[in-house]
């Protein structure tokens, strides 16, 4: 199960993710994205409440952060301990904004 | 009248047999002819064209006591259905003879070096004997391996059936005199155990084990408060109808070693059903006879009520893959239900409320049932192999299960999740590549074990041969522009697992996980 909770200012949107961010539940993030992307310069994922990333939850961090390379930022904030060996191990710590 | 045929008949001697037989019949006015074939080697067709003329004669004619080359030549010549036929039975005594076994229905014994004897309680034997064979015949046929029996002979006033069984010895025999085999008489007890619960068998070959419990509960029901007999019965009725094997009376005397191969030698009480209610009969037979008067064991097993406890024990640990004492004691709850419901009624249909001791009996089985039922709701339990069809849709179903043991084996949260993103790692990929465009199922096992404690999760699949560790490592050290999404996956399982193993063996991709908790 994965919740998704927006909240837009402008052109910043804030997603609060709550659940687990896999092969099943990542393309709900993956659409989410999709549609609001094209119109944000500030893209901000808390991932505060978020249990769980599998891979398929990495490939969707990455297409959007290179997605946003172009004209804007993206960060995460809230990032247990758990979730930030994984993104070490794979590197991802190097290449993604994480307050 | 009685009739002794003796010797050879044949074309020879017919007439003359058939000229004595007449003048023993001559004005006798028999109602009723018995042959007694005890002293007849052979016969030839002229030989039973005398016992056909006496049938039309007297129509009430029947051969006993015939061997088995005579009963040969009447069964091929049709005369086994046009009149009764008995076979001698040979007589074997089994005084002084060792008592190896002891299934529902009767003892084993040994007879000499080669043979066993299997003798009924019951004295219309013949029928069970019957039975028996077309169980074990069945379970033969399904891959079980027992011994079916080559012979039927009389007992003193019963019957048994004699099997082939060379240097022997029971399961019992062995935790009796050599308690360093615990272990390895649990892993095949088990190993055999899982084999029959695996074997389907054909819609009504076998009786319905749930039925049977069904008929206790509702016995039983009636000398409980009426919530607790109701709760019984529910339990029961809840458990879903399942056409794998039971054994039905699976203790260590009917397990039996016959050099390097282990045989089952009782077969008469096989069924079709849930495990748990195997797990029911198991727990009476190691535990719930014995909790009372711990002499009961040692007189029925050889071995002590300690060993029992620790075999059964030991063997509910290995079936379900776990040795954590929480999960263990859940399904040995079930079991108790299941075994307390059996013990109640026997001895009550046994006039167990009619003495003191008797009653004290049942009041003992009695406050534990209803002690159990308050707390339990569900007699299913979760094992610790999962088949699953290989969608990734049935992921969230091998996480829950996965998850389930992990918890039970109170599993740190940061080692669950990382077991998790193996998991998931690994069945997505048999999702994805191994049976496309078709579909197939993946088995699922997890199992742990003690110091250190280490959980293994074994994956299996029958698909293309697949080896998702060849690929190479990503570069975890590029740039995101450089990143290739992909591969990460198994990466990461690598990075966190303490063993990932991959091999291909009989048309079975294997994977299996190790992860030191």
């Amino acid at each position: 199960m994965l919740n998704i909770n927006k909240t837009k200012t402008n052109d910043a949107v804030l997603l609060s993710l709550e659940g687990r961010l896999d092969t099943v539940t990542a393309p709900l993030l993956e659409n989410e994205l999709k549609e609001l992307l094209p119109g944000t310069s500030a893209l901000t994922l808390d991932f505060g409440k978020l249990e769980y990333i599998s891979s398929a939850g990495l490939r969707v961090l990455l297409s959007a952060h290179k997605a946003m390379a172009g004209h804007g930022s993206m960060e995460l904030i809230g990032v247990n301990d758990t979730i930030m060996e994984i993104f070490e191990v794979t590197g991802f710590s190097e290449i993604l904004n994480i307050r | 009248m009685n009739i002794d045929l003796k010797g050879r008949i044949d074309s020879n001697n017919a007439p003359a047999v058939e000229k004595n037989i007449q003048e023993r019949l001559a004005g006798a006015n028999a109602q009723e002819i018995v042959l007694d074939a005890a002293g007849l080697e052979y016969i030839s067709s002229a030989g039973l064209r005398v016992i056909l003329r006496l049938k039309k004669s007297c129509h009430d004619l029947k051969i006993v006591n015939v061997n088995s080359e005579v009963y040969e030549i009447l069964d091929m010549t049709g005369f086994t259905e046009m009149m009764p036929v008995e076979k001698a039975y040979r007589v074997v005594s089994v005084e002084g003879c060792e008592e190896i076994g002891r299934g529902a229905n009767g003892k084993i014994y040994r007879i000499d070096q080669d043979n066993v004897v299997k003798v009924y309680k019951n004295a219309d034997a013949l029928a069970d004997i019957q039975h028996e064979r077309e169980m074990a015949k069945l379970a033969l046929i399904l891959g079980i391996p027992t011994a079916i029996s080559y012979d039927v002979v009389k007992v003193g006033d019963s019957y048994g059936s004699v099997f082939e069984l060379l240097n022997a010895r029971s399961f019992s025999k062995i935790l009796a005199t050599e308690p360093d085999k615990m272990d390895w008489c649990v892993k095949e007890y088990v190993s055999i155990l899982k084999k029959i619960h695996s074997t389907l068998v054909p819609a009504g070959k076998l009786p319905d084990m749930k039925e049977t419990v069904l008929g206790w509960a509702h016995f039983v029901q009636d000398y409980l408060p009426e919530e607790a007999g109701k709760k019984l019965l529910a339990l029961v009725e809840a458990v879903p109808h399942d056409d794998h094997m039971l054994h039905g009376d699976y203790h260590t005397k009917n397990l039996e070693l016959q050099n390097d191969e282990v045989l089952l030698i009782d077969m008469d009480t096989l069924a079709v059903g849930h495990p748990i209610f195997e797990f029911g009969s198991m727990f009476n037979a190691f535990v719930g006879f014995s909790e009372q008067d711990h002499e009961v064991i040692k007189h029925f097993q050889g071995f002590d009520y300690d060993t029992a406890q620790r075999f059964w024990h030991k063997s509910l640990a290995a079936y379900l893959g776990t040795s954590s004492e929480r999960k263990l004691r859940e399904v040995e709850d079930k079991a108790r239900i299941i075994g307390y419901t059996r013990l109640i009624r026997r001895k009550i249909r046994r006039q167990g409320l009619e003495t003191e001791e008797g009653r004290a009996q049942i009041n003992f089985w009695k406050e534990r049932l209803l002690q159990l039922l308050e707390k339990t709701d569900t007699l299913l339990f979760s094992s610790n192999e999962l088949e699953i069809e290989a969608v990734t849709e049935k992921l969230p179903e091998v996480q829950a299960f996965v998850e389930e043991h992990l918890e039970a084996a109170d599993c740190p949260m940061k080692a669950k999740m990382q077991i998790g993103v193996a998991v998931e790692e690994i069945f997505v990929n048999i999702a994805n590549y191994a049976y496309a465009p078709e579909k197939g199922t993946a088995t699922v096992r997890v199992e742990f074990s003690k110091q250190p404690v280490t959980v293994t999760i074994t994956f299996v699949d029958h698909g293309v041969p697949y080896d998702p560790l060849a690929k190479q490592d990503p570069d975890v050290k590029l740039s995101a522009e450089d990143r290739e999404i992909g591969g990460l996956g198994i990466f990461m399982t690598k990075k966190m697992m303490d063993d990932v193993s991959y091999c291909y063996r009989n048309g079975h991709n294997i994977l299996t996980l190790k992860k030191n908790l």
